[in-house]
């Protein structure tokens, strides 16, 4: 193994190459904290910049675009509070009001070096144990996804917090919304009233934007009518990262935690960063000792989203060298671009490519340093990049939305999507409705559904036989425990208040 | 989403060249192929590939548009809606006759205009693993014989595998567990976590999971030996009578001029005889072929009546898992 490595160093450390990781986490930090452009956008626009390239070359520039475009998108999140990518939604929930209270450097600060820690931690991962990883992931049948689904969806009471019925409520509307569109297994087409352009459903991503970036929109361009230039926050002080030791101690569980969320929702093909952030999120809410204080800016939040979205990275590609097989949108287009260059994932990979395999994981790495060092001395310029006055930027963002929906599959439908989601957001917020449940249900609840139908095919339509399946049996009970839990502390609650009232 | 830069520039094209167009001038701007399909899959590799020759042929660049979703309806529906100015084609392959008999759509390529078949691939397989006590089909159609409804086969509901098992059952009279398990990419995962038994796929994707002993194939659904892949015996040489070949096709919209549709096949019959070409695509288990519009139609006829001979399987396939759920 130490040979291969240096192989893979003597490959992946050429200037060449660490240009391209240069360019490529630049690039992907840019597209990471546009709204609307994806890390996904980045690769595919990038892919034929790398035909004449060999190899390493190619790949340490495709490396370095997922490990800033993934990483890029919590400057937005915290700034503005619109995720650059799916893969930041939850980011915004503590940073951002953190950044409210002046405390931006201390918010990005947080971001920045556990998006740091949480690449490192899957790129261990990744690098020393990806074979058993790999198996682990062919232990998921559709049984273990409908129970891992299952599970991820009592997120919904977590992320709710005292506003259960509204958070439910929320949350079975966005797997209703996910339900239109060609049915999974029978490709049946449902709830599209003979409107064919609905036939292939509400895509996730216009979804996302709409609900978080265009309600947000539509939320700054009520309160900021006078045009005053925004007040982003550039009265922070960074000494260092903004965090102490003793805060950095205190984190210890949650990232470690996190990342392995992250690493294991990585691994799984169909679920990436924009689940596991948000996943993470929950469980880190439900097992803090103060939950409530999730929400009103407390570094947890931050931690817990940024370390489990970029641990994410090292996971998806375990599936993908090892099977061949992409964890994540993301990994499904570098997977085209190793294919372009003659190398076919999969179990012949390490054997044949081992010195352009282990390029890879050297370059990771790189990546992950020119990450620290791009978004800790950047922080200034990104900040003042989005102190942009808001009626200039938002509308701009308000256009790259539309512009990224677009891009996603050459539909002028998708941009409707866009400003639907966009205005139920909107609705919903003035409701008082917490809308991050909406997410949860949308990805998860087909998630639940197909793998349901398919694990009955499985058993010949028996359903006692997922029991026989220990993972599955400890989602399950998890999803069980999770409810009761939930269920338990509400009743508390309500009993204080009631106490409290007389 | 690979070709999007292009895409704004073939946006950005079509927005200039708006104008009237004669036949004699085609094409003057860029030609937007719709692949109703993702990126980085077959139809779109194969697109990609012909296009980069059918560019220098016509003068102009071909740009690939991926629009995915609703099983490749969106795509064919995109195109059919078209203006018919030579502008926009659709690429595709035999799903679009399952689209239409499981009633996704309500046209077949009979409402296009057909401009040729382009790419043949010979390389659909029945594959096991390799520890399988399956050798041969015959192996399989005798477990499936003692164990009827036990051997769980993967595949896609309503796609071009649904359809091969489906006549696969009616040819030999056996009964599978036919389960759905989603696309490629995890039928692959399902083999080898051993959910399924037996799995129908393409030769080009699994290649390597041969090499290194972990699949063996046990069968390829075309007429003769492919040259490609010259050890796996057919399903007639084992006694099975189907054979899918799934070939790959240009349609433009109806109405389109017929002057416009000549110019765009006589490059395409130009770049198909290309030894360039060939080797290319032979890379991906896939060969160029020609075959002209007016005997396009005759085979794409013959192969649609083929397809619809096993509608009511595909149907009832459908309504026993609705039964299944209640």
């Amino acid at each position: 193994m130490l040979e291969m490595f240096a192989a893979g160093f003597q490959a992946a450390f050429t200037l060449h190459s660490v240009l391209m990781i240069v360019l490529g986490v630049f690039i992907g930090i840019i597209f990471g904290c546009i709204p609307g452009l994806t890390t996904t956008m980045a690769v595919a626009l990038c892919i034929p910049l790398t035909f004449g390239m060999p190899p390493t070359v190619a790949m340490s520039l495709l490396m370095g675009l997922y490990v800033g475009g993934t990483s890029g998108g919590l400057i937005s999140a915290i700034l503005i509070n619109i995720p650059g990518t799916p893969a930041s939604v939850a980011t915004c929930w503590d940073g951002h009001p953190l950044a409210a209270r002046g405390e931006a450097g201390k918010a990005l600060g947080v971001g920045v070096f556990y998006s740091f820690l949480g690449t490192l931690f899957s790129i261990a991962a990744l690098v020393f144990i990806a074979p058993p990883l790999a198996d682990f992931a062919l232990q998921f049948w559709p049984s273990e996804y409908f129970a891992l689904a299952l599970f991820s969806l009592t997120m919904v009471g977590t992320l709710a917090g005292k506003q259960l019925a509204k958070g439910i409520a929320v949350g079975l509307l966005g797997m209703a919304l996910a339900f239109v569109g060609t049915a999974p297994i029978d490709a049946i087409p449902r709830f599209t009233f003979g409107f064919h352009e609905l036939d292939g459903g509400f895509d996730i991503l216009p979804a996302l934007i709409g609900l978080f970036a265009v309600a947000e929109i539509l939320n700054v361009a009520e309160k900021d009518v006078e045009l005053k230039k925004s007040e982003v926050l550039m009265s922070f002080k960074m000494k260092g990262l903004g965090f102490s030791m003793k805060e950095f101690v205190g984190q210890t569980w949650n990232m470690i935690r996190s990342a392995l969320i992250g690493i294991g929702i990585g691994i799984l093909p169909g679920i990436g960063a924009g689940t596991s952030n948000i996943v993470s999120y929950g469980v880190a809410k439900s097992q803090s000792k103060h939950p409530e204080k999730f929400g009103t800016g407390i570094i947890d939040g931050v931690v817990a989203s940024e370390t489990a979205s970029c641990s994410t990275i090292g996971g998806a590609i375990v599936p993908l060298l090892t099977l061949g097989i992409p964890g994540d949108t993301v990994t499904a287009m570098i997977l085209g671009g190793l294919m372009i260059h003659g190398l076919q994932p999969g179990p012949l990979l390490f054997i044949q490519n081992g010195p352009v395999v282990y390029g890879i994981f050297i370059a990771l790495l790189i990546a992950n340093f020119v990450m620290l060092a791009m978004e800790f001395f950047g922080i200034r310029i990104f900040a003042r990049l989005l102190s942009v006055p808001k009626y200039i930027l938002l509308p701009i963002i308000f256009a790259l939305c539309a512009v990224g929906a677009f891009g996603l599959n050459n539909r002028v439908f998708d941009v409707w999507v866009v400003l639907f989601f966009g205005v139920l957001g909107y609705v919903l917020q003035k409701l008082k409705f917490p809308t991050s449940p909406i997410i949860l249900g949308i990805i998860l609840g087909p998630m639940a559904e197909t793998n349901f139908r398919r694990g009955l095919q499985m058993t010949n339509g028996d359903f006692l036989q997922f029991f026989t399946r220990p993972i599955t049996d400890v989602f399950l009970l998890a999803t069980v425990l999770m409810i009761v839990l939930t269920g338990l502390s509400h009743i508390r609650d309500k009993k204080k208040e009631v106490a409290a009232g007389a | 989403m690979k070709g999007f830069s292009k895409k704004l520039v073939a946006l950005a094209l079509g927005a200039i060249a708006l104008t009237g167009l004669g036949a004699q001038a085609y094409p003057d701007k860029a030609i937007q192929v719709v692949v109703p399909a993702g990126a980085g899959g077959d139809t779109d590799v194969n697109c990609r590939i012909v296009g980069k020759y059918l560019e220098k042929e016509l003068g102009q660049p071909i740009v690939v548009v991926n629009v995915n979703g609703g099983g490749g309806t969106l795509g064919s529906r995109k195109v059919k809606d078209s203006a018919p100015d030579g502008y926009t084609a659709l690429f595709y392959h035999p799903s679009m006759f399952l689209n239409q008999m499981m009633g996704l759509v309500d046209y077949g390529f009979s409402d296009f205009e057909n401009a040729g078949i382009a790419v043949m691939d010979n390389t659909n397989i029945f594959v096991v693993s390799a520890s399988s006590p399956y050798k041969n089909l015959q192996d399989l159609i005798k477990a499936a014989k003692a164990n009827p409804g036990k051997i769980k086969f993967a595949t896609e509901t309503g796609g071009f595998t649904h359809l091969q098992i489906l006549a696969f059952q009616a040819e030999t009279g056996v009964q599978f567990n036919i389960v759905d398990v989603g696309a490629a990419a995890q039928k692959i995962v399902a083999l080898l976590g051993r959910q399924v038994d037996a799995i129908g796929i393409s030769y080009g994707i699994i290649k390597d999971y041969v090499t290194s002993n972990k699949f063996r194939v046990i069968g390829v659904e075309s007429d003769a030996r492919n040259p490609l892949i010259p050890e796996v015996a057919t399903f007639k040489e084992q006694g099975v009578n189907i054979s899918f070949p799934k070939f790959f096709y240009y349609l433009f919209p109806k109405g389109t001029p017929q002057a416009v549709i000549n110019k765009f096949d006589a490059a395409l019959a130009k770049v198909a005889a290309d030894p360039a070409l060939k080797a290319e695509l032979n890379k991906f288990m896939v060969d160029p072929v020609y075959i002209a519009p007016a005997e396009a139609i005759k085979y794409m006829n013959a192969q649609q009546a083929t397809y619809f001979n096993y509608k009511d399987l595909i149907l009832n396939a459908k309504t026993t898992k609705e039964e299944v759920k209640k």
